[in-house]
């Protein structure tokens, strides 16, 4: 992954957008490719569904390891596992 | 003549995921003919997480057919993935097909991982670098694999399970601009030279449940994310006029089930 030059303000937003995201696939511990980094006023959200209550966990905190200085909040979900309610009929 | 296929994608199994999925699967049989997984069994693809599968997918008392998804390749242990999915009992499709006696009739299932390229007008071409160029023959190689798998098997319903999407219908919640790389058309095309029931696909994370090919045939995105739920459960047959496609069961399963 591409580093940043430590400059006074910091990379633009959307770079580091860019590189949350490629952080979330590319790094071993991750290997997630359907959390969506959304840019807001007060920092960046994350939101998405993982496997288990650890993956959630692990991404918080290898993305504020590597970003420590991003305001980040999580909205991230662990699906569900219930067997079904309904089936679908198909001719 | 009904025939019950539960399907899901996606699950993404390492250690930290084992036993989740078991308290849905052991309801499995005796209300499915056949488990089929669409790709994304493991988060990098390496063998101990296939033996994960192979614990939480195993043993069910029913068939379990799977293709591999982009996770399972990553680690490049996809040879050592497939072979410990099929000590298990688990059939691993890529260009070829699998016929199920089923109480209902013969379930025929042909799969290939497919790839990425896009949907008819938007999509990459046989072009240029030697990059581009591998990376549209690698879709359209693996389509008329699907294609030709789909079209030699001798069955009463014949199911197509892909790891990408065949339509972009099924995408739909995804950004637009990913959707070269979440599938292609060429895939729908091999789909539609035969005479299938049904199209599975998994790997959008962030589509929507149910399409349709040019052709007509109905497409299910059963990722885990999508379905939110450990498998979903199709009845095909002739049991239904067309008047009734995509109905729901009535009373639901959970009755009948618990």
């Amino acid at each position: 992954m591409t580093e940043h030059r430590d400059v006074a303000t910091g990379p633009p937003d959307e770079y580091v957008e860019a590189e949350i995201h490629r952080l979330l696939t590319e790094d071993p511990a991750v290997a997630e490719q359907g959390i969506t980094v959304v840019r807001r006023e007060r920092g960046l959200v994350l939101y998405g569904e993982v496997e288990s209550p650890h993956r959630r966990e692990e991404i918080l905190r290898r993305v504020a390891e590597r970003f420590p200085h991003v305001p980040i909040t999580s909205d991230i979900g662990v699906i569900r596992t219930q067997a079904p309610t309904e089936i679908e009929e198909l001719p | 003549m009904v025939i019950r296929i539960a399907a899901v994608g996606d699950v993404h199994l390492d250690e930290d995921v084992v036993g989740r999925f078991r308290p849905a699967l052991e309801e499995l049989s005796g209300h499915a003919d056949a488990l089929l997984l669409a790709g994304d069994l493991t988060r990098h693809g390496t063998e101990s997480e296939a033996r994960c599968v192979a614990r939480e997918f195993g043993g069910l008392g029913v068939p379990v057919v799977t293709v591999l998804g982009n996770h399972d390749h990553q680690c490049d242990q996809a040879p050592q993935v497939v072979r410990t999915l099929e000590d298990a009992g688990i059939t691993v499709l890529e260009g070829d097909g699998i016929v199920l006696d089923c109480a209902g009739g013969r379930l025929g299932v042909a799969g290939v991982k497919g790839f990425g390229g896009g949907f008819a007008g938007r999509c990459a071409s046989d072009f240029g670098e030697p990059e581009m160029k591998a990376f549209v023959r690698t879709t359209t190689d693996s389509a008329d694999a699907l294609g030709a798998a789909l079209r030699s098997l001798d069955c009463d319903v014949l199911v197509a399970l892909t790891h990408y999407s065949p339509v972009p219908d099924t995408l739909a919640g995804e950004p637009l601009e990913i959707y070269p790389f979440l599938g292609s058309y060429q895939l729908g095309q091999a789909i539609d030279s035969a005479p299938t029931a049904l199209a599975l696909h998994g790997h959008a994370h962030h589509g929507t449940e149910r399409g349709a090919t040019p052709g007509g045939v109905r497409v299910r995105n059963v990722a885990h994310p999508v379905i939110k739920q450990a498998y979903s459960v199709f009845h095909l047959g002739d049991h239904l006029d067309q008047a009734q496609v995509s109905g729901v069961g009535a009373s639901g399963i959970q009755q009948s089930w618990s």
